[in-house]
């Protein structure tokens, strides 16, 4: 009986496996045995987890209070600030669930790094305004004891956003709103633009707002990889596997007025392992939704939208992946130093990269273009085409030194898209009560993530925005049809 | 005595043989049956003990603790019925018959004259609670807990066995019935002395005292509900019981060998009882709770004067009641939100009211208001620990604040406050649960009508 009763239950690996993957080669190698041992030792004296039958520490926990999918920029802003505001240490086990830990398709790693408070939305503007104070802190913020402080290379060169005669009077709007919200933002005539920045050719710009302060753009490997070791420090365990199952429980309730509504629970998560069939079942309180480009997948895991279309059971998640082009040219005649990040009403946009008159730029095919020709988010391949026949004759025309450059590089990122109002979606599930969402920011979730990760935290915590109230953001908008868009000229 | 053992033991062919969907029902029915005979124990008609034959006796010591080991039973298999449905049929079974095995030792250890059988039977109960613990706990850390918990009794009670048979070789006897009578006093030798450090270590460990406390936390977080409920309702009285019996064969030494273990507790209960203040993890906190009152207890009965003898005796009852309620509370808690955390369930009373009732009940009697037993058991202990000592009292006085406000730290922060919107969907309170949490709570207030009965002999 006692045979019987002390591995069970510990986790489903495949029986057998034996411990560890020994070499039976000829080799002496003492170190590594002796080293070998010692762990063992070490595991089996009290105070280390071991498991009788095999090794399972490449497995997560059995059981974690919060579960966090996706280990991006805004999972390990959630995972930083849930720590931060626990009200003691150690008070709640997070665990990251990361599916790829060379983040070679996170929308994160290839993001242009741009950091703009030039929105429409208020809540938008307070995001990246808290972002930005999160940044310029950042080694009061991200400060692990021993480890070299962090350099963001942020330059705070700004945003400069030229509108014609159409778009004129919502840039008037819309810059009214950031000063009121303390964006430090100024309008400028064609002639003023002429003076402050002479290599651009100001033919059809009525109206260009340039940020002063707080604008500009940040090596966002370094904030991921900043929030990784700080949050490992505060004791958050990361993960290397895919979530690929929710088991949930349902509960008929009924709402005051008497409607029947179904509540769901996800009770555990399914955690498999890379490149095995392996996988854990992770018993957690709270999953949180912070899978980027994949976070429509994740919500249908756990059962959002299977339901009769136009009800809130079948309400999805609108985040789809969408793939943007980025392309790093040589330009030796080029906008010099000063030149912001310049974006032009056509849709395309460039900045400076580095100091050798390379240049970074694109488009956001949304404007210019129909549905049907959105590039195949299946692949990250780069479409030069697209290059030559969206990207370059707007710039070229902008920016008359652009006629002569040459393309050195490029590459492919996805948008975590939002179909609906293209915002992020914020907090919980009306139905699911369990998952709340960090996820859609359509291509500025890396600026806003210190302060959506905070206000998230907040909810999981407290119950309720505190600091930055986010409720056009909440997930019922989608069923209630109340889209928060950005009026902005991008 | 072997009307309790026998039906006991006979509880496990009944589990075995039960059709799949009566295994419960018949279990908790039966004993629960069984546990109303322990009442007829309650009849003690005179200073003596009632002596059923030469191994098995009872006195109005053993009693109160045989009561409620019996009362515990049922409660157990009551709470473990929904963490236990997604087993399978035998392994629920084999619950049941370790849980059925505990209670037939523990009634033998309470029972036993010969204090051979006692510690053979005290040593057995280990083997069930470590099967429950490691088997069907929660966690990777319950082989940690189950390690601890294993060792640190072991390595505590070897050397009662050899104390034991030395005892058994110089007065040729180790009937209690017989060594109540032992007039001869110890001369304070250092082998007197190793001999009576032998003795009390076993059940030192077992309180626990204060520096060999870590097993408890451990234990009590990774072990399943019915584990829980019985290693601190039962397991922990297991220690006071045996220091009671020890005790008189170890005069005069205790006057001046109880002093180092009187400091540790007295210090202890105050520290564990902050440690409560600043835990997350709900059983956690109850855990250490279960130390800063069982603290009490060994301080109560190394001063070996009437009065804290009567204390150590009803505080044991009542922290039993009182200890395994807020664990099933704790439970219930568990099972909905999936976490053991604090924090992240807030604000309970307004979606399960009553249940906020049974919290607050349990909370008011762990923090021993008058009239619970819990405040006779403290109150006799004080009064006697300021005879002994005058300055204890400053000790007493700040140990008895911190448990109220770790108390209602516990039931605000669970109850009150603003709700996260990930409990929405909590399920309602089952009936089951609320026969749980009345079935403990209602002889907890009956005995305060009527507590002679858990003052212990010296009444």
């Amino acid at each position: 009986m006692l045979r019987r009763a002390l591995p069970l239950g510990l986790g489903t690996g495949l029986l057998g496996r034996g411990l560890g993957t020994h070499r039976e080669g000829s080799t002496l190698d003492w170190h590594g045995k002796v080293s070998e041992i010692k762990k063992k030792i070490q595991s089996i004296l009290p105070g280390g987890a071991w498991s009788p039958l095999y090794d399972t520490s490449h497995l997560p926990p059995e059981h974690s209070d919060v579960v966090i999918v996706g280990g991006g920029v805004l999972g390990l802003s959630v995972a930083y600030w849930l720590k931060r505001l626990e009200k003691q240490q150690g008070a709640i086990r997070v665990l990251v669930v990361e599916r790829d830990h060379t983040y070679s398709q996170a929308s994160t790693a290839l993001s242009v790094g741009g950091m703009r408070q030039q929105f429409s939305l208020p809540e938008n503007i307070q995001l990246s305004l808290f972002s930005v104070e999160f940044l310029r802190n950042i080694n009061e913020y991200l400060a692990v004891v021993d480890d070299p402080p962090l350099d963001l290379q942020f330059n705070p060169s700004g945003y400069l956003f030229l509108a014609s005669e159409e778009g004129a009077t919502i840039m008037e709007n819309n810059v009214k709103v950031q000063r009121q919200e303390g964006a430090k933002v100024c309008l400028m005539s064609p002639e003023q633009l002429q003076k402050k920045f002479p290599w651009i050719n100001t033919e059809g710009v009525a109206l260009a707002s340039y940020g002063l302060e707080n604008e500009g753009w940040f090596d966002p490997w370094c904030l991921l990889q900043g929030l990784r070791r700080k949050v490992q420090s505060m004791g958050v365990l990361f993960c290397h596997g895919e979530v690929t199952r929710f088991i949930s429980s349902s509960n008929h309730m009924e709402t005051a007025s008497g409607e029947k509504v179904t509540l769901k629970r996800i009770h555990e998560v399914h955690v498999k392992v890379d490149r095995s069939q392996e996988y854990q079942p992770v018993e957690c309180a709270i999953v949180v939704n912070a899978a980027g480009a994949w976070s429509g997948r994740v919500a249908e895991l756990a059962g959002i939208g299977k339901g009769p279309s136009g009800t809130l059971q079948g309400t999805k998640l609108p985040v789809e992946p969408r793939k943007r082009y980025v392309y790093l040219w040589h330009c030796p005649q080029g906008p010099g130093l000063e030149a912001p990040l310049v974006a032009d009403p056509s849709g395309a946009y460039f900045r400076r990269e580095g100091l050798g008159n390379n240049y970074l730029g694109g488009c956001s095919p949304a404007e210019l273009c129909p549905q049907e020709e959105e590039p195949d988010p299946g692949n990250l391949e780069v479409d030069h085409d697209f290059f030559q026949e969206k990207v370059w004759p707007p710039l070229a025309r902008r920016v008359p030194a652009f006629e002569t450059l040459k393309v050195r590089s490029a590459w492919a990122g996805y948008y975590d898209y939002n179909t609906f109002d293209q915002n992020g979606v914020v907090g919980p599930h009306p139905l699911v009560v369990n998952m709340y969402f960090a996820t859609g920011f359509s291509g500025h979730g890396l600026q806003q993530a210190p302060a959506v990760g905070r206000a998230v935290a907040e909810v999981m915590l407290e119950g309720r925005f505190q600091t930055i109230n986010l409720s056009p953001f909440l997930f019922s908008r989608f069923y209630l049809g109340e889209k928060t868009q950005e009026h902005c000229i991008i | 005595m072997l009307k309790f053992i026998i039906p006991t033991i006979m509880l496990m062919p009944l589990t075995w043989l039960s059709k799949s969907n009566h295994i419960w029902i018949n279990s908790t029915a039966y004993s629960l049956l069984i546990s109303f005979t322990s009442l007829l124990l309650l009849n003690q008609f005179n200073d003596n003990s009632l002596n059923y034959s030469l191994t098995f006796f009872s006195d109005s010591l053993s009693t109160p603790l045989l009561m409620l080991t019996m009362w515990l039973l049922p409660l157990m298999l009551m709470a473990s019925q929904s963490h236990l449905l997604k087993e399978t049929l035998i392994r629920k079974k084999l619950y049941i018959t370790m849980l059925i095995m505990l209670q037939t030792l523990l009634i033998m250890t309470f029972t036993a004259t010969e204090l051979i059988l006692f510690y053979i039977t005290f040593e057995a109960t280990l083997v069930p609670t470590l099967i429950i613990i490691t088997r069907w706990g929660n966690q990777t850390e319950r082989l940690n807990a189950g390690l601890y918990f294993l060792f640190y009794t072991l390595t505590g009670s070897l050397p009662l066995l050899v104390a034991l048979t030395y005892l058994q070789n110089t007065m040729g006897t180790l009937n209690f019935l017989l060594l109540q009578h032992w007039t001869q006093p110890l001369s304070p030798s250092w082998s007197n002395t190793l001999m009576w450090l032998a003795c009390m270590m076993a059940f030192l460990v077992k309180m626990p005292l204060y520096g060999l406390h870590l097993w408890l936390p451990k234990a009590h977080v990774e072990a399943p509900i019915a584990g829980s409920m019985v290693l601190a309702a039962v397991l922990l009285k297991l220690g006071g019981y045996g220091m009671l019996r020890i005790t008189p064969l170890l005069n005069p030494l205790t006057e001046h060998m109880a002093y180092p273990f009187l400091m540790l507790s007295l210090w202890g209960m105050i520290m564990t009882s902050s440690i409560c203040l600043r835990q997350t993890d709900l059983k956690s906190l109850i855990a250490y709770s279960s130390i800063s009152h069982m603290a009490l207890v060994i301080v109560a009965i190394l001063i070996q004067t009437p009065w804290s003898y009567m204390g150590a005796t009803a505080l044991m009852i009542a922290h039993g009641l009182t200890s395994s309620m807020l664990f099933c509370l704790a439970n219930s808690n568990d099972e909905r939100t999936h976490s053991r955390t604090m924090i992240l369930a807030r604000g309970l009373q307004i979606f399960l009211p009553l249940m906020a009732t049974w919290w607050l009940l349990a909370s008011l009697t762990n923090l021993a208001l008058p009239p619970t037993i819990n405040l006779i058991g403290e109150l006799l202990v004080v009064m006697s620990t300021f005879s002994w000592s005058n300055p204890t009292i400053i000790l007493m006085g700040t140990n008895i604040v911190i448990t109220a406000l770790y108390s209602l730290y516990m039931l605000i922060m669970t109850q009150r406050g603003k709700h996260t919107h990930h409990i929405n969907n909590l399920t309602p309170s089952f009936t089951r649960e609320h026969a749980l949490m009345a079935l403990h709570i209602l002889p907890l207030l009956l005995l305060s009508l009527n507590p002679k009965i858990i003052l212990g002999p010296l009444y």
